[in-house]
């Protein structure tokens, strides 16, 4: 027999009782559907992390001081006043650190004629724009002239902006902050992510010494590494470089140090564990499924038992009547497999834009879906095709 | 007839069928010792229970003899495996039903096909095929009709063409008339006659003496035994 012929029995058979075989293929629709769209759905949870995540900083690594110890109390990390501007100077020699970003953090009152807001102020260095990855909307950041000279000039974030109703038409205006005149010199792109990140004000590293705190410590230091293979590296030599200027032997630091890998990694373990859980909560569905086309295959084999009894007087081997039956099976659960991956795209498509992560569309998850659904048919079909090869040809003739 | 008789197309040698059930050994044939020429025309006749169908499961190759020895068209066939009882089938044999078997929902032309299907003939080529057996059997306006839209008559010209359509080395026809009007009966009986004087093989299992009278010759099977064997 030829395959096509096969081919041409399964789709006349399956086209002459369209609502058994739709029901019958509702299962697998449903099944691969929900791969489809958990999959997806767990993929864009991911990368929607990650795209947050990335939008943090390219390639950061954070410096932040320890904590402080009085007698055998520990304080909180990054209580303890460790980190100074020289340690960041020291920093920014390291062979693959690419720019370093000092800051000192302090809240204060920014005043804008009648308007004002308690804002975050971050006294830093021009490196803080490639180590956050931030962009200038209009104006300029803070320039290496503006820390040497201690001026008194203050870029200010996209939220902040809006929040005190400063527009392109601000540059150069004068604004409050803390009690002090301020120039205000830029107004930043907004970048997303967290939303704290576009509300903030940045001054001189140097001026906020001056003014502001009073002390030549910095609340952390940030990092970008050349590339994200570099960050082990950078991490180590950090390491080293400040355990040596602060005299550390012992190997208890008085600082730690983030990165993004880790928390890549985190986001990345937790995911694969999604994925895996929604996989795993799909595929069952498949299952019921692939039980639901051998239920139809069996009734179908004993429906047809006089039919394959024609069959072999007419010159069938046991082999025809198994890929017969088999080609069926297989065709319900390929069938049901492609309209599932359609409904699965739809879907996914659907819940990606409701959920702001886009449309994620992976070819990998289209072709495990196919594989899957064939060999449900295989194995869910191959029981009953077999009893219908096995059959008696004189009892099969004689069944009514 | 002696150069039809040396060239036998079935050899039945001491052939017998034990049914096996367990606890008791049913025979249902007995030492049946039979020959058919090539282009005879011969009638089975036998009440039920006569052995009848175990004859005719023998005959058509869809059953083994217990015991005794079957050369179909110069081949013996008692110890083919199944896929060797389904290639006599497919290629020397050619069944005629009484309740037609047609398969259901499965227009004329595509149940004549079928069998050529089984040959791994290309689809086109049964087609035709198909088409010119329904043709000769007058049924060439109802090759799209589906058997349920066929008369009795009518299935039975079609389960006709499907036996011929292989050109098998013999026809197998159980009880052809039994669930046709008489008008319908005599039709099909002249139709075997026809086919007969064409030269074909013809063995009619029936339990009608009066069919068995369109034979050439009628053997009569009593208690899986051959009682008779009458010429006309």
């Amino acid at each position: 027999m030829k395959v096509t012929d096969l081919v041409g029995l399964a789709l006349s058979r399956l086209g002459t009782g369209k609502l058994r075989t739709a029901l019958t293929m509702l299962g697998i629709i449903i099944g691969v559907a929900s791969v489809v769209a958990l999959v997806s759905v767990a993929e864009g949870a991911t990368a929607g992390i990650s795209n947050q995540l990335q939008s943090l900083g390219t390639n950061l690594v954070t410096v932040s001081p320890g904590a402080v110890r009085t007698g055998a109390t520990r304080g909180a990390a990054g209580s303890a006043t460790t980190l100074t501007l020289a340690d960041a100077t020291a920093l920014a020699g390291l062979a693959d650190v690419q720019a370093v970003a000092p800051e000192l953090t302090t809240n204060k009152l920014v005043v804008v004629g009648s308007q004002n807001e308690t804002a975050r102020v971050v006294g830093t260095t021009p490196g803080y724009l490639p180590v956050f990855a931030y962009q200038v909307w209009v104006g300029s950041f803070l320039s290496q002239s503006a820390v040497d000279n201690n001026l008194r000039v203050a870029v200010i974030g996209a939220t902040t902006a809006t929040n005190l109703s400063l527009t392109q038409a601000s540059i150069g205006s004068t604004i409050d902050v803390g009690g002090l005149p301020f120039e205000l010199i830029g107004i930043l792109q907004p970048k997303g992510g967290t939303t704290t990140a576009d509300d903030q004000v940045m001054i001189p590293l140097s001026t906020a010494h001056e003014l502001l705190v009073g002390s030549n410590s910095v609340s952390a230091i940030g990092l970008s590494a050349t590339s994200q293979d570099a960050i082990n590296t950078v991490s180590a030599e950090i390491t080293s470089t400040l355990e040596q200027r602060h005299g550390i032997t012992n190997g208890v630091d008085d600082f730690s140090i983030a990165t993004q890998a880790q928390l890549l990694g985190t986001v990345g373990n937790v995911s694969g564990v999604l994925t895996l859980l929604l996989a795993g909560i799909a595929s069952i569905s498949l299952l019921v499924g692939g039980i639901g086309i051998m239920n139809i295959m069996l009734v179908s084999v004993r429906e047809r038992t006089r039919e394959i009894g024609i069959r072999k007087a007419i010159g069938a081997r046991g082999r025809d009547i198994l890929s017969q039956f088999l080609v069926e099976a297989l065709a319900l659960s390929l069938a049901g497999g492609l309209i599932g991956i359609g409904v699965g795209v739809i879907a996914s498509f659907g819940i990606g834009t409701y959920a702001g992560w886009g449309f994620i569309f992976n070819p990998a998850t289209v072709a495990v879906a196919v594989g899957f659904s064939l060999i449900v048919g295989i194995v869910f079909g191959v029981w009953p095709a077999s009893q219908a090869a096995r059959l008696d040809p004189v009892i099969a003739l004689r069944y009514e | 007839m002696s150069s039809l008789a040396a060239e036998p197309i079935i050899t039945l040698d001491e052939v017998s069928r034990v049914y096996d059930l367990g606890k008791v050994q049913v025979p249902a044939l007995n030492d049946v010792t039979l020959n058919v020429a090539n282009g005879e025309f011969l009638a089975i006749v036998g009440p039920s229970g006569s052995g009848k169908s175990t004859m005719m499961n023998i005959l058509g190759c869809l059953d083994r003899p217990t015991s005794g020895r079957y050369v179909l068209d110069g081949q013996p066939v008692d110890e083919l495996d199944d896929d060797g009882l389904a290639l006599v089938r497919s290629r020397s044999i050619g069944f005629v039903f009484q309740s037609y078997n047609l398969l259901p929902r499965t227009s004329a032309l595509e149940n004549v096909a079928t069998p050529l299907m089984y040959q791994g003939v290309g689809r086109k080529e049964r087609l035709r095929r198909a088409q010119s057996a329904l043709e000769r059997l007058g049924l060439g306006d109802r090759l799209h009709h589906i058997p349920s839209e066929l008369s009795g008559g009518q299935q039975q010209r079609v389960g006709i063409a499907r036996a011929l359509v292989t050109e098998p080395a013999l026809i197998l026809a159980d009880e052809p008339t039994g669930n046709l009007d008489s008008h319908s009966g005599a039709e099909v009986l002249e139709l075997f006659g026809d086919l007969h004087a064409l030269g074909r093989t013809i063995v009619l299992i029936t339990h009608d003496g009066a069919v068995a009278a369109a034979a050439d010759r009628a053997v009569h099977l009593r208690d899986g035994q051959i009682q008779e064997a009458v010429r006309e």
